[in-house]
């Protein structure tokens, strides 16, 4: 038998032979396959190319328009993006379809006859824009701008600082709702208790291990497409072993090397458990062990290393990896294993989304995670769970001379609802004006929202949107005609995203801030226009110029006042070139281990709190005096958190884990003294779910979840996506089924306190027993014939597609029956949490 | 470069040289199957030091086999050449998609356009004046030569990264592709072969690619 070294003498040997040339194959000029180009395959002309930005989804990916005749033709990656590199997932594709769609609004329009009946006129803009600003002037110069109520679904980056800090803030309200409490706002609570600012970067190039508690990453994520194609990568490339925790054999969970099905709302008793394993059998040496030298695991921040140890080990000796088997049904055996190789495989990355999180316990199992991270030294490391870098741009402010704003205390909920609502709890919006106690706006407008469709407890929003009595005066900024436009007095027809422009800054993978550009790749159809455009010419009319006559122009001149950007050639860098990223930028990786200048501790302002070992500027808070700033401390000054400079651990003074909205200390905290002042437990504790102890034989659990294909509710109209998922029968386990006498296909009736909705029995083993699982995304209305069936006022007829429409189905909207109850701690919207009974029709 | 790779060169000083020796036996082997037996091809296998080598990697031509007039031998091979790999009649077909298309194995088949993408895909391009099939195992070869050599250029400057891109490419050619069929194509050639010239020289590839298959599956490209 030749043996290699054999072979490869032959190698040698050869070495000094000129070995026949000629040969088939050359290194090539250039990559095939690079992008950023395309032809047209009729004529074979390549198209005009625009770099532009998506906004299907939040993740808000860098894109490239293609033109062909004028008309947007196709949307592709963008090659030169370090998030995407070049990719594109579905959603943003089928964004095309947005531009075009036929039930487009193309003019501005005003309601007659009763609200909500769906008869309208068209006005002109010079029209509707002297009553809105009639409007509002009015209420400004009375001396109550808080009673004109703005609320927003999405709106990020430039479009935020442009309309929120700029013309919401000159203009003096800041009656200012969101969404996030109905996305992920639990999620950032948490974090923002335990590491500070919220949003964690996942870093799958670098990581070895992944433990995921109910994200369906590879499908729907807040940074989707640059998520989900490194995680594809590592497991295919690198062989990157995942565990996934999931009521639901979700794609992520099929793609995973092990789905372990788990109870719904239980993952934080699988999480303490790991941790319980882990410092019980001493894994949390070595790395963990350094990292914890950072964190806060007891009352006093100081103490020592074995202090802390002896601290966490106490507190999380009853949670066994056999007390969480009776809780999450999780074998106590496959805990151990999964822990153990979390702990001993470096780095690893736990990374968890709404599956986890969207509960009432939704807290303490995102701080129990955040524990599970903190103890085996995978924070802010290649290959573990990282804080979020993204782009920081600069801008125009505006007027400097701005108004003390004023809010309607509608924002937070009720009394009692939550204790630390950071992301406040826009589903309970419309039961407070309902309620009526904290005020009510006289104008309700809302942008690239839909309050009715997105929020649970669809009836209710229905009814206080159509009362007069509740909203005098509501106006919709929307390109399309959905469910909550149907319902306003007013609707100013937005450009959509591949019409406008925008500076964007979404997080990047990477751990390298990239700064992009969102241009319009096409003129806006009919009269349509950019909202940010809107605003300019509004506070033209109320008197109060921004100092800018356009979206464009705000987004020109960041370009020039943006370092970096500028010396890049600027604007028309930008335009031209789409992204730009630091080429000598390093990742940003271990942050919190800077040591902090002498300097920044000696400026003016600068205190030690000897409590917490915090430096803090205590001008930046709303303490008046240096004395009563020492005195009251850092901890229970209020908003102490935004002068924080330094955080002291032993001799050294660190940048630590800087805190954003609440008062918590440089270190991470996993001891939180925030939670404590508010009667909460302050380590990560399991607490399980009221309605879930309380069930009654026979009921189930209602979860939802997104696919591939759609975003959460506005890309139904896309006929693209729309002809590939516009169908949601509710997911049941085989043996959960034959219970009931359903089988597969069979017409169920889902029932929950709330509503009931009708719908189709899939019946599949893919779902744990005990559940019922309905997409979000389905059941629409309105929205147009390829959401809803149903025409638009105003909706042409000039896409010949609409015949070739062959689906009858559009599926069932499962938030009728989800009430719009919080998380006690954060206010999340417990998405995942109702209880149902579920019938053969 | 990384901890691993930095780790590697300094245990096997070797590993670029070695690397370069892999390179140069793929492409004497590209040589030897991708056209009729040139002049310059003989010259080589004739020199003492390569034949001595190849005589240690098991070859044995016989010891009369160079002995004839060397335009006579060239036209004999070439006459054995296209017996065995060109036709008419039962030939060996040197294209991989014969052997990986299944019982209806065909030219143009499916894994040749896997084949072409592939290498497309890894930075090369087909010369415009190659006509033949993308597939042809004498193309495959000479895929690897570049591949490899590609790898010794980035592990002589150090570049553990790139060395690693290149053999993460090596391995998945040659395990999902090259190794599923060349041992087939190496057995017919033996069987059929009339001349010791390419029965000896099929043994020889199918032996380095056994040897090629082990060593690639036992040192990942992560360990470079």
């Amino acid at each position: 038998m030749t043996n290699r070294r054999d072979f490869l003498k032959l190698g040698a040997a050869s070495a000094t032979l000129a070995l026949a040339g000629g040969g088939t194959l050359t290194a090539a000029k250039e990559l095939p396959h690079k992008g950023g180009k395309d032809f047209s395959p009729k004529t074979g002309k390549e198209r005009a190319a625009v770099p532009t930005a998506c906004w299907q989804c939040v993740t808000r990916c860098p894109a490239i328009g293609y033109v062909e005749g004028g008309r947007l033709v196709k949307i592709g990656g963008q090659p030169s993006s370090i998030r995407t590199e070049g990719k594109m997932c579905a959603k943003g594709q089928g964004g095309v379809n947005q531009v075009y769609d036929p039930d487009r609004i193309l003019y501005p329009m005003k309601r007659v006859g009763a609200r909500g009946e769906g008869k309208w006129k068209r006005i002109t803009w010079d029209q509707a824009l002297a009553e809105v600003a009639g409007r509002l002037k009015k209420l400004r110069d009375d001396g109550h701008p808080e009673k004109f109520m703005f609320h927003y679904g999405r709106m990020k980056a430039s479009s935020s600082k442009l309309i929120k800090s700029v013309f919401l803030g000159t203009y003096g309200t800041k009656t200012v709702g969101n969404h996030t409490s109905i996305c992920e706002g639990g999620k950032w609570t948490a974090q923002e208790l335990t590491w500070g600012k919220h949003y964690d970067n996942w870093d799958f190039d670098n990581a070895r291990y992944v433990v995921n508690f109910g994200s369906n990453c590879l499908e729907a994520h807040t940074n989707h497409t640059p998520v989900a194609h490194r995680l594809a990568r590592a497991l295919v490339e690198r062989n990157l072993r995942m565990v996934t925790f999931d009521v639901r054999l979700s794609n992520t969970a099929a793609k995973s090397n092990e789905w372990v099905p788990i109870k719904s709302g239980t993952d934080g008793a699988v999480a303490l458990a790991m941790c319980n394993v882990i410092m019980s059998e001493d894994l949390y040496r070595g790395d963990g062990e350094a990292f914890m030298t950072f964190c806060r695991f007891t009352k006093d921040p100081t103490a020592t290393l074995d202090e802390k140890v002896a601290v966490l080990k106490a507190h999380l000796s009853s949670y066994t990896p056999e007390w969480a088997e009776k809780i999450s049904g999780v074998d106590a055996d496959k805990i151990r294993e999964v822990a153990r190789e979390f702990a001993t495989t470096k780095p690893a990355c736990v990374i968890s989304y709404r599956g986890a999180v969207a509960h009432y316990n939704g807290n303490d199992t995102e701080r129990a995670i955040q524990m599970l991270a903190a103890i085996t030294g995978n924070v802010d490391n290649p290959g573990g769970r990282c804080r979020a870098v993204g782009a920081k741009w600069k801008y125009p402010k505006g007027p400097k001379n701005k108004p003390k704003a004023k809010k309607l205390k509608i924002l937070d909920g009720f009394k009692g609802d939550a204790a630390l609502p950071t992301h406040h709890m826009s589903h309970r919006v419309l039961k407070m004006i309902k309620d009526g106690k904290a005020g009510r706006p006289e104008v309700y407008m809302w942008y690239c929202y839909a309050p009715v469709y997105a929020n649970g407890e669809v009836q209710e929003n229905i009814d206080v949107l159509k009362d007069e009595s509740m909203i005098p005066f509501s106006v919709c900024v929307n390109p399309f005609y959905d469910e909550s436009a149907a319902l306003a007095d007013l609707i100013l027809p937005d450009a959509t995203y591949l019409e406008r422009w925008d500076w964007e800054d979404m997080v990047s993978p990477r751990q390298i801030g990239e700064y992009y550009v969102r241009q319009p790749v096409v003129k806006p159809l009919g009269e349509a226009r950019d909202f940010g455009d809107v605003c300019c010419e509004l506070a033209e009319r109320m008197g109060m110029p921004l100092g800018f006559k356009t979206k464009e122009e705000f987004v020109r001149k960041s370009c020039e006042m943006t370092p970096g950007i500028k010396e890049a050639g600027g604007f028309e860098y930008m335009k031209e070139h789409g992204v730009w990223h630091d080429p000598k930028a390093k990742p940003k990786f271990y942050s919190y281990k800077k040591k902090v200048s002498a300097k920044k501790l000696e400026a003016d302002g600068v205190i030690l709190d000897e409590a917490t070992g915090v430096y803090w500027n205590w001008h930046k808070s709303k303490a008046k005096s240096e004395e009563e700033a020492s005195q009251k401390g850092y901890t229970h000054t209020k908003n102490a958190y935004k002068g924080y400079v330094a955080q002291m651990i032993g001799d050294e003074v660190v940048a630590g884990f800087k805190p954003d909205k609440v008062n918590k200390s440089g270190y991470m905290e996993l001891y939180s003294a925030i939670m404590e002042d508010k009667g909460f437990a302050p380590l990560p504790t399991y607490v399980s779910i009221p309605e879930h102890e309380a069930m009654k034989p026979g009921e189930l659990i209602l979860t939802t979840y997104k696919v591939a294909v759609q975003i959460h509710s506005r890309s139904q109209n896309c006929k693209w996506l729309t002809e590939i998922y516009h169908s949601n029968p509710g997911w049941i386990n085989p043996a959960t089924a034959a219970a009931r006498g359903i089988s597969d296909g069979d017409a169920i009736k889902v029932k929950s306190p709330v509503a009931e909705i009708e719908t189709r029995a899939r019946v599949t083993p893919a779902v744990v027993p005990g559940v019922i699982a309905i997409s979000h995304h389905c059941g629409h209305w309105e929205y147009g014939r390829y959401a809803s069936a149903k025409k638009a006022p105003l909706g042409t007829d000039d896409d010949p597609e609409l015949k070739r429409k062959w689906w009858k189905d559009n599926g069932v909207h499962p938030n009728w029956l989800i009430a719009n109850a919080p998380d006690p701690i954060n206010g999340q919207l417990r998405f995942m949490d109702t209880v149902v009974s579920v019938t053969r029709v | 470069m990384n901890g691993t790779a930095k780790s590697i060169l300094a245990r096997d000083p070797g590993f670029p040289a070695a690397t370069r020796e892999r390179s140069n036996v793929y492409g004497f082997l590209a040589s030897v199957f991708r056209e009729e037996a040139t002049a310059d091809l003989l010259d080589q296998i004739e020199e003492p030091e390569f034949r001595s080598a190849l005589s240690g990697a098991g070859v044995s031509f016989g010891i009369d086999f160079f002995d004839r007039p060397r335009q006579r031998l060239l036209e004999e091979l070439a006459v054995e050449y296209a017996w065995l790999f060109i036709g008419p009649g039962d030939h060996v077909a040197p294209f991989a998609s014969v052997y990986l298309g299944g019982a209806g194995g065909a030219l143009w088949g499916p894994s040749t356009v896997w084949v072409r993408t592939f290498i497309a895909t890894a930075g090369f391009e087909y010369r415009p004046e190659f006509h033949g099939l993308p597939d042809h195992v004498g193309v495959e070869f000479e895929f690897m030569q570049h591949m490899t050599s590609r790898q010794a250029s980035a592990a002589e400057r150090s570049d553990g990264v790139a060395q690693a891109d290149c053999r993460r490419v090596e391995e998945e050619f040659v395990s999902d592709h090259l190794a599923r069929w060349l041992p087939e194509f190496c057995r017919r050639t033996m069987e059929r072969a009339t001349l010791p010239f390419y029965r000896e020289l099929a043994g020889l590839a199918a032996g380095f690619m056994r040897s090629e298959s082990e060593f690639l599956a036992a040192t990942p490209a992560a360990a470079c």
